[in-house]
């Protein structure tokens, strides 16, 4: 497959801008809840339901998915993260939408098949889901949110992630140039 | 005062909406910023394109010098704003998957929504393999959860960390972001230069 | 060339204000230290001397009967004791994380430790963080204990004194507590009078949460 280009979407919004706004809505979320942002939390919630549903003794069993679980009087997705997340999604739409960004595609560089591509982007969600958790939160809940409130090991997590992406591209260069 | 919920000034329920509407905001942002898509997001590590770098710490220094100056004014009680407990080794180990996991995948899970979103299809991979990586953490905690609860260190700051006053530490952050976008702007031009093609 | 320098300004304009905001907060050094409180010293030592601050043990009985439940019950002992006994509908916050658990700031809170010491201390502490509705069980568990658990009754009590005691005597069984009378230093009804109290009340399933409430845990992401 070659590059496609069918019509030109609107140029990316300059990244200083972007960054002062993503900062304004990170900050709103501090003053109004008094938590930051967070993506990951929401998939955990998600599969913890979904153990608890298939193998609920197992499920009580494990710290890990109790925490997402909460106690019995509340559904766990009546959780903050989940509805952020639900934005997230509607959010994104809107603005792929208004800026004609909204296309079904898979993006990759020129050298690297689409289902390759595909595997690698399993591989690593994986990588993320797995890191995320063991992080105590992802690039949203910890390098940004922690990183805001100068929180040392969101701090220390966003070097290492910065160290091992860097680290590591050079070995998945085919993917993206 | 703030942060508004900690003081009951709305249910739980109604924080719900507002936890819908921030997340509007951060969707569409991570959208306008191009981070729906993963060849944007890998450019980082390729220096040729910092977008990641400059959005991320413009983020977190506008929030940072937000926290502090409300806090400065009285308006806030930072004492309130939930922070995850550092345990420092564990998140370090952490965040190398992450960043295995973002280079190699091209997302971040924030990201991944987006890109699902606006129709990448290997976002949507992506976030099965969030699903995947979780599962696979969940089962395996049991296993290694004494190396996951060691080195607790608690509530933690940089600040406190380093016996430095928090404004200190504030201009620290910004010089050492500034530094970086100058020398993100730098790198960029030099690449723009060698591949022959603009950065943007 | 123009048009470029104009679109560069903008960044430029925030790269400063961040460098002078980052300055003047340097200047600043710490906006508030967390571990030192502001206290308005006049109205803490008036709110003390006035008591209105206190609710006495039958008081909380008669809420705890009509289950009034306006308000929440905190158990400053260890969580060891708390596992032994507590008040019903009582959360175990222990003293030390008194500032570190879920409740409110517009919350009422009603505090008890085994006497007043805990619970003046931590409602120091509460009130200096500006939680509004902060209240004392006077007394503590160890009046809980002598007025609504185990109450006595002199022998040679007057007719008033001992309808007073019948009122009494319904609301401490109502708590499975052990009214006792007593005729010239022994007591008799129920148990010999010891230093020692008489049976403590079994815990009736678990009367309240341990560690304020088992919540959903708030993770960051």
């Amino acid at each position: 497959m070659t590059k496609e280009k069918t019509y030109e979407p609107k140029p990316y919004s300059n990244p200083y801008l972007v960054g002062l706004s993503l900062g304004l809505v990170l900050l709103a979320a501090f003053l109004i809840m008094g938590r930051g942002l967070g993506a990951s939390g929401a998939v955990s919630t998600a599969v913890a339901v979904g153990v608890s549903k298939v193998a609920p003794e197992h499920a009580s069993q494990n710290n890990f998915y109790k925490e997402y679980l909460g106690d019995e009087a509340a559904n766990p997705f009546k959780d903050w993260l989940v509805f952020q997340i639900l934005g997230v999604i509607v959010g994104g739409f809107i603005s792929g939408m208004l800026t004609h960004r909204v296309k079904v595609t898979v993006e990759k560089g020129p050298n690297i098949s689409v289902r390759n591509r595909l595997i690698l982007a399993f591989v690593g969600g994986g990588f993320i889901g797995f890191g995320a958790k063991m992080a105590r939160g992802c690039m949203s809940g910890q390098a940004l949110t922690g990183g805001a409130f100068l929180n040392l090991g969101s701090w220390a997590a966003m070097m290492a992630i910065f160290a091992a992406a860097y680290g590591v591209a050079y070995f998945v260069r085919r993917q993206w140039l | 005062m703030m942060p508004y919920f900690k003081f009951d000034y709305f249910s739980v329920d109604f924080s719900l909406v507002i936890a819908f509407v921030i997340g509007i905001a951060f969707g569409f942002v991570l959208e306008r910023g191009g981070f729906g898509n993963a060849r944007i997001l890998a450019a980082q590590f390729y220096f040729s394109n910092m977008r990641v770098l400059k959005v991320m710490f413009t983020a977190i220094i506008t929030a940072a010098i937000g926290l502090f100056y409300f806090t400065w004014m009285g308006w806030l009680d930072l004492s309130l704003v939930y922070t995850t407990d550092t345990f420092l080794i564990p998140q370090i180990i952490g965040g190398a998957f992450l960043g295995i996991g973002f280079i190699v995948g091209g997302y971040c899970p924030g990201t991944s929504f987006v890109s699902a979103s606006t129709g990448r299809i290997d976002g949507m991979v992506y976030i099965l393999g969030i699903f995947f990586g979780i599962f696979v953490f969940g089962e395996t905690l049991p296993l290694f959860e004494s190396f996951f609860n060691s080195t607790p260190m608690g509530r933690v700051t940089l600040n406190e960390f380093f016996g430095l006053s928090h404004g200190l530490t504030l201009f620290l952050v910004v010089l050492m972001a500034l530094g970086a976008f100058a020398a993100a702007e730098w790198g960029e031009k030099i690449m723009a230069k060698k591949n022959g093609r603009g950065a943007e | 060339m123009k048009e470029r320098l104009m679109k560069l300004s903008t960044p430029w304009k925030l790269a400063i204000l961040a460098g002078l905001l980052g300055f003047i907060a340097l200047l600043i050094g710490n906006p508030s230290n967390r571990n030192v409180i502001d206290v308005n010293a006049k109205e803490m030592a008036l709110a003390t001397v006035k008591n209105h601050d206190r609710i006495d043990a039958m008081t909380l009985a008669d809420w705890l009967i009509k289950e009034n439940a306006d308000y929440t019950l905190v158990d400053l002992r260890s969580e060891k004791e708390f596992g032994e006994y507590n008040i019903p509908t009582s959360v175990s916050i222990p003293i030390e994380s008194i500032l570190n658990s879920d409740l409110m700031r517009n919350q009422k809170i009603l505090l008890y430790g085994n006497d007043d010491v805990a619970s003046a201390q931590a409602w120091f502490i509460l009130k200096s963080s500006n939680y509004k509705a902060v209240y004392i069980l006077k007394g503590g568990l160890n009046a809980w204990k002598n007025e609504i658990l185990f109450p006595k009754l002199d022998a040679s009590a007057t007719a008033e004194q001992t309808t007073a005691f019948e009122k009494v005597k319904q609301v401490s069984l109502h708590f499975g507590g052990t009214p006792q009378i007593i005729s010239g230093g022994t007591a008799t009804t129920v148990a010999a009078q010891t230093t020692v109290a008489p049976t403590m009340p079994k815990l009736t399933a678990p009367a309240g949460k341990v560690g304020g409430g088992a919540k959903k845990k708030k993770e960051g992401c």
